[in-house]
């Protein structure tokens, strides 16, 4: 209960700062928090990336494994997203299984890279309708100040960008033509925004993701294209406002891209 | 109340009502200036008042302090008696309201003989805090006895059950030959013989589902007009309906003496 | 066996006869079941959304109240028999993150403070599928919340709209959706135009997004219209709430 108190307190701050143009934490309506991507940071992992955003802090391991293909696509890879919202990260996080946030957060994640087609699963098949890499990304939140899913979409993609296919693990042997590397093909950032009483916000920090009635992450390509769009949240956005943060969310991401990926 | 000077128009949720938002009336909100049905029902504007309103065509029950409502006793938690009352939030009723009729005091325990698990009792709305939490008197009100039928209906039917000024229920009553009452939550007590309690039964269901429709008084007289004759014979008729409506008093002011033993032997949760 | 590429779009027309812009047949039947407080039943081309509504009812345990307001439960459940390949009953990730999404599209109209602490729970079974089964089903929800008669700003109306062979079309069927380039399915609230769901997979230029949209706005306009003469119809043309009414005006092969 005295938690609540607080954040509402908190919450009308939010409404207020806004009211005179201002953010809690003093940034620009567009301006993300200090963003950090560390690379390669656990050894056991084919991949894996630790991302700050301000306070928030996710960390993202990818592990391949060979595995049967589903049958409707016997000849490509299998991409798996998975997230888990551990209670250490949290006083609102609680053990057990997946809910609808960590379940949303990791399909969010997983459609920016899976429709980017970033990754070509076709060359992740080892033997037709029999044995293909399963890529398993698994995002662990450590820190929730707002904003995981900007975090770990950015923490998925660069655990992706550097992975050695372990074949000797798993008793492969590579033929001379073929790269024991994953290369990926695009790099699609989520730029998650949110409106506050007609406000547009970049990179919503934990008070103003509880103030904020909608929230909207768009996740887009090297090329500007979109790869995904998801709106969350009880509230309702007009079209114009959609199409502005569709628009900041293209921008915001090539900035990203340029400086870590 | 559905009254004479009114027009049957039914909105939907989000409908225009009205430029005039001092016009807004319940079951309607503003939205820039503008009056907007919030409720999917009838629009009623009357000559006398100036607000319009949307009376809902279902949904559930919402206690008001005052009303009188017909509930059922679910729970026994010293010193409360909890009742459904067709709500979405349980009613309670202190032990200190039958004590004033018992002229006792009411120890840990003893409840269920004043009032037991599915007993129906019909009561008054004392209060409806912010909490949700509603108390009931009994004061001035009565225990229903076990002889008559209760009925259930939404309660958004309530006001054409009753008609204008009573018109309605007071022909049902009269030419069914029972003793009727309409609670506020839809609940509704009929005592009678098996057959006028059988044509009340039916007549009420055809008021519920043609509610929304003018000339409804009309239909009503016509259907039970064309049971008269299979009815009692006319003669006595008024004495006996007298005499059912006095029994049905007496019974339901005293409290039940004698328990069933399925009753008895029923177990429930004391804390 | 291995997608094969189709082609959708022959002579400016769908594989199903359609127009770019044009809905599949819709369909409404309103209070189809006895025992729930509201309820809807609603076909899109050959989807079949059943939607209950209880509530406002009170719930324990206690924790999961709001002393506030009414919690809205959505509930959306496709049948094992629905599609194709058998799908294994009960919830997996698809349907849970589609709830919440759909939770969220008609969170916006529904005016919970007026019952606190109650949860408002609505159930969509998919009996049958053939993409879009989510937008059908907040069609359906939207009714039936409406039939409970829980108090409400609005109806929501949803739709989708995709890419197939380059272009940007109204309402995919499973084969467009299929072989499809994107899937965007849209709830908005028509009267104000006001979005309330979007969501968005596959690849569009920002161009594209914005023809979608127009869209998807334009049909929500159309579906805001038959879901409201639904609810008109149930009260109006018959002197017997019992019978269904059942209104027919999609447009389908014309």
């Amino acid at each position: 209960m005295g938690l609540e108190v607080i954040s509402d307190i908190r919450t009308d701050y939010v409404y207020n700062l806004l009211e005179s143009g201002k953010r809690i934490d003093g940034r620009g309506f567009h301006d993300y928090r200090e963003i950090s991507v560390e690379r390669d940071i656990v050894n056991k992992a084919e991949g894996s990336a630790l991302v700050k955003i301000g306070d928030t802090a996710v960390l993202v391991g990818v592990k391949l494994e060979p595995g049967v293909p589903f049958p409707d696509t016997p000849d490509r890879g299998i991409l798996m997203t998975n997230a888990e919202l551990r209670p250490g990260a949290s006083p609102d996080f609680e053990i057990g299984p997946p809910n609808e946030d960590s379940i949303e957060l990791a399909r969010i994640v997983d459609r920016g890279i899976r429709e980017s087609e970033t990754i070509d699963l076709e060359k992740l098949c080892i033997e037709e309708g029999e044995k293909v890499w399963m890529i398993f990304i698994d995002i662990h939140a450590l820190d929730n100040d707002g904003n995981l899913i900007d975090a770990a979409a950015l923490g998925a993609i660069a655990s992706l960008s550097n992975i050695r296919i372990p074949n000797e693990r798993y008793g492969l042997v590579l033929e001379e033509t073929e790269e024991d590397t994953l290369s990926i093909r695009d790099t699609p950032v989520a730029v998650t925004l949110v409106e506050v009483e007609g406000n547009l916000l970049v990179d919503p920090n934990l008070y103003e993701e509880n103030a904020a009635a909608c929230r909207l992450t768009v996740s887009s390509n090297a090329d500007g294209t979109l790869s995904g769009i998801q709106k969350s949240g009880s509230g309702g956005l007009k079209k114009e406002q959609i199409s502005e943060m569709v628009e900041i969310g293209i921008e915001k991401a090539g900035e990203i891209r340029e400086k870590f990926l | 109340m559905i009254g004479h000077h009114t027009m049957y128009k039914v909105v939907v949720p989000g409908d225009f009502i009205s430029d005039d938002m001092d016009r807004a009336g319940v079951g309607t909100y503003v939205d820039g200036s503008k009056v907007y049905a919030m409720s999917y029902g009838i629009v009623i504007t009357s000559d006398k008042e100036e607000k319009i309103k949307v009376a809902a065509l279902s949904g559930k029950y919402m206690p008001g302090n005052g009303d009188v409502v017909i509930g059922k006793i679910t729970a026994i938690s010293f010193p409360y008696w909890i009742a459904d009352i067709a709500s979405p939030y349980d009613a309670r009723l202190h032990s200190s309201e039958f004590e004033q009729i018992a002229n006792r005091r009411i120890e840990f325990g003893e409840m269920s003989n004043y009032l037991d698990l599915d007993d129906l009792i019909v009561a008054k709305v004392l209060n409806v805090d912010a909490l949700m939490r509603i108390d009931l008197t009994l004061r001035e009100e009565f225990r229903m006895g076990t002889r008559g039928r209760l009925i259930e209906i939404s309660h958004t039917k309530v006001p054409r059950i009753i008609g204008r000024n009573g018109s309605m229920i007071k022909m049902l009553k009269e030419k069914c030959n029972c003793f009727i009452f309409v609670a506020k939550n839809g609940r509704i007590w009929i005592e009678g013989s098996e057959s006028g309690m059988e044509l009340a039964t039916r007549a009420v269901k055809i008021i519920a589902n043609e509610a929304h429709t003018s000339g409804l008084t009309d239909r009503i007289a016509n259907f039970l007009d064309s049971f008269e004759e299979k009815g009692t014979e006319k003669k006595g008729k008024e004495k006996k309906r007298k005499e059912n409506r006095k029994n049905a008093i007496d019974r339901l002011i005293g409290i039940a003496k004698n328990k069933d033993e399925k009753r008895k032997n029923r177990t429930y949760k004391r804390w | 066996m291995k997608k094969e590429k189709i082609e959708l779009i022959k002579d400016g027309k769908r594989l199903d006869g359609r127009g770019f812009e044009e809905l599949r047949e819709i369909k409404i039947e309103i209070d189809v079941l006895k025992r729930a407080d509201g309820s809807c039943y609603f076909e899109l081309g050959n989807n079949k959304a059943l939607a209950a509504v209880y509530g406002p009812r009170e719930i324990h345990p206690r924790h999961l109240q709001n002393e506030k307001t009414a919690v809205v439960v959505y509930n959306y459940n496709m049948a094992p028999f629905s599609a194709t390949d058998r799908k294994r009953p009960g919830p997996d990730r698809r349907s849970v993150e589609i709830s919440k999404a759909s939770r969220c599209a008609l969170d916006p109209v529904i005016l919970k403070e007026y019952y606190p602490k109650t949860t408002i729970n609505v159930y969509v079974e998919l009996l049958q599928s053939d993409a879009g089964t989510r937008t059908a089903a907040i069609n359906a929800a939207s009714i039936a919340l409406a039939a409970a008669g829980i108090p409400m700003r609005d109806l929501v109306s949803s739709i989708a709209v995709g890419k197939i062979d380059g272009e940007v079309v109204l309402d995919l069927n499973a084969v467009e959706d299929n072989h499809g380039e994107a899937d965007m399915p849209v709830a908005m609230i028509a009267r104000t135009n006001t979005i309330t769901m979007l969501q968005m997979d596959g690849r569009f230029t920002k161009d594209e997004f914005e023809v979608g949209m127009k869209l998807a706005e334009k049909a929500c306009h159309e579906i805001y219209e038959l879901q409201r003469a639904a609810l008109i119809a149930k009260y109006s043309e018959s002197v017997n709430a019992n019978v269904n009414v059942n209104v027919n005006t999609g447009r389908g092969e014309e």
